[in-house]
């Protein structure tokens, strides 16, 4: 993954930062709960293609 | 009188074209390309960071990564495949020319993932007309431009398939194509989006095919279909379609079916914030015309 474009990478529904999970390839936003894929290094930032995180998967983030 | 200045040359230039062998899609966009970058001459902003929304197979992200050698390019469609191609593509591209790594997102341009003042330059080649809320998505664009950052863009006109548009109104009086939108209106909306000294111009290019069926076949590359024909194909009876291509044939000149595109060229800037708040008695006074 880029480093120079995760600096800049926030979700797409609230604009809030992500937090980057390297080894599940992931973009995280808690605010929504939702987990972007990166796929061969490029991040897919739709949020209907995004996995629903349960308030617990995110609680653990923490 | 608008507030905004309208680029009164609004040239208007025809070439004609065989295009039944080409991929029209990939010609016109490579054309309209061409053309945007020749604008680039007169801007003398160098962007460090710049975004290619609607990046497609990034023949456009090339020659903008080519002409600022120094810039991080990223850039963004929302399609994952075509973004596979820009990236294979584009490392090959770097050996022969240096400059630096493109990046790439998947994303759409109504929802962007990116922060806010994060881009010198915004640069969006036949995209925005795909947009369902034209004024959010200009809003979106100057939300991530910095301070005295440049939108560039590229979209089509309202006379934009204006004979497909006939033909079908010929058939059963509805519109089947997509309604494009004005040029002076995408002036008011980067006005109201914020933005300041927008400059709008248009073209019309004509392309000619050998029959309405690879024209149909066109519109579906270059995504039109969605609004068009794709949809309408599926519900007309056989002798309703029989009756589009006696529409469209009426168009036939010298032997070939011209397809008209306007062309709509825009640049504008996000300016400094404290213009934002006098400007905002500049919108109001555009209310009043």
């Amino acid at each position: 993954m880029d480093p120079k474009l995760l600096e800049i990478l926030v979700c797409p529904l609230c604009k809030s930062p992500l937090i980057y999970r390297k080894s599940e390839q992931e973009l995280i936003c808690k605010a929504d709960r939702l987990a972007y894929a990166i796929k061969d290094d490029i991040p897919v930032m739709l949020a209907d293609e995004a996995r629903a995180m349960t308030p617990e998967e995110v609680e653990q983030l923490r | 009188m608008n507030e905004f200045e309208i680029d009164k040359r609004a040239v208007r230039r025809a070439f004609s074209r065989a295009a039944h062998d080409y991929d029209t899609a990939a010609v016109l966009q490579r054309e309209i390309c061409t053309r945007m970058l020749e604008r680039l001459d007169y801007i003398k902003q160098q962007p460090a960071r710049m975004l290619d929304v609607g990046s497609g197979t990034g023949w456009g992200t090339r020659q903008l990564a080519q002409r600022y050698p120094s810039a991080q390019v990223v850039a963004l469609d929302m399609a994952l495949g075509m973004l596979n191609m820009a990236r294979e593509q584009s490392s090959w591209w770097r050996k022969l020319f240096s400059g630096r790594q493109q990046s790439h997102v998947c994303a759409d341009v109504e929802a962007l993932p990116l922060a806010a003042n994060s881009m010198d330059m915004v640069w969006s080649n036949l995209t925005l007309q795909w947009c369902n809320d034209l004024p959010a998505t200009l809003r979106g664009l100057h939300d991530i431009l910095k301070t005295d950052g440049l939108l560039m863009f590229s979209t089509f006109g309202p006379d934009t398939l204006k004979e497909l548009r006939s033909a079908f109104h010929s058939v059963d009086g509805n519109s089947h194509v997509n309604r494009f939108i004005d040029m002076h209106d995408i002036g008011d909306m980067l006005m109201h989006g914020g933005f300041t000294e927008p400059v709008m111009d248009m073209e019309i290019i004509t392309l000619t095919y050998n029959d309405v069926k690879t024209v149909m076949q066109d519109l579906r590359n270059i995504g039109a279909h969605n609004a068009t024909a794709g949809r309408a194909q599926g519900m007309m009876g056989k002798a309703a379609w029989q009756n589009v291509i006696e529409g469209y044939e009426r168009y036939r000149r010298e032997g070939k079916l011209p397809a008209t595109f306007e062309i709509i060229y825009g640049h504008a800037w996000k300016p400094q914030p404290e213009a934002t708040t006098s400007g905002a008695q500049i919108i109001q006074t555009s209310f009043k015309l």
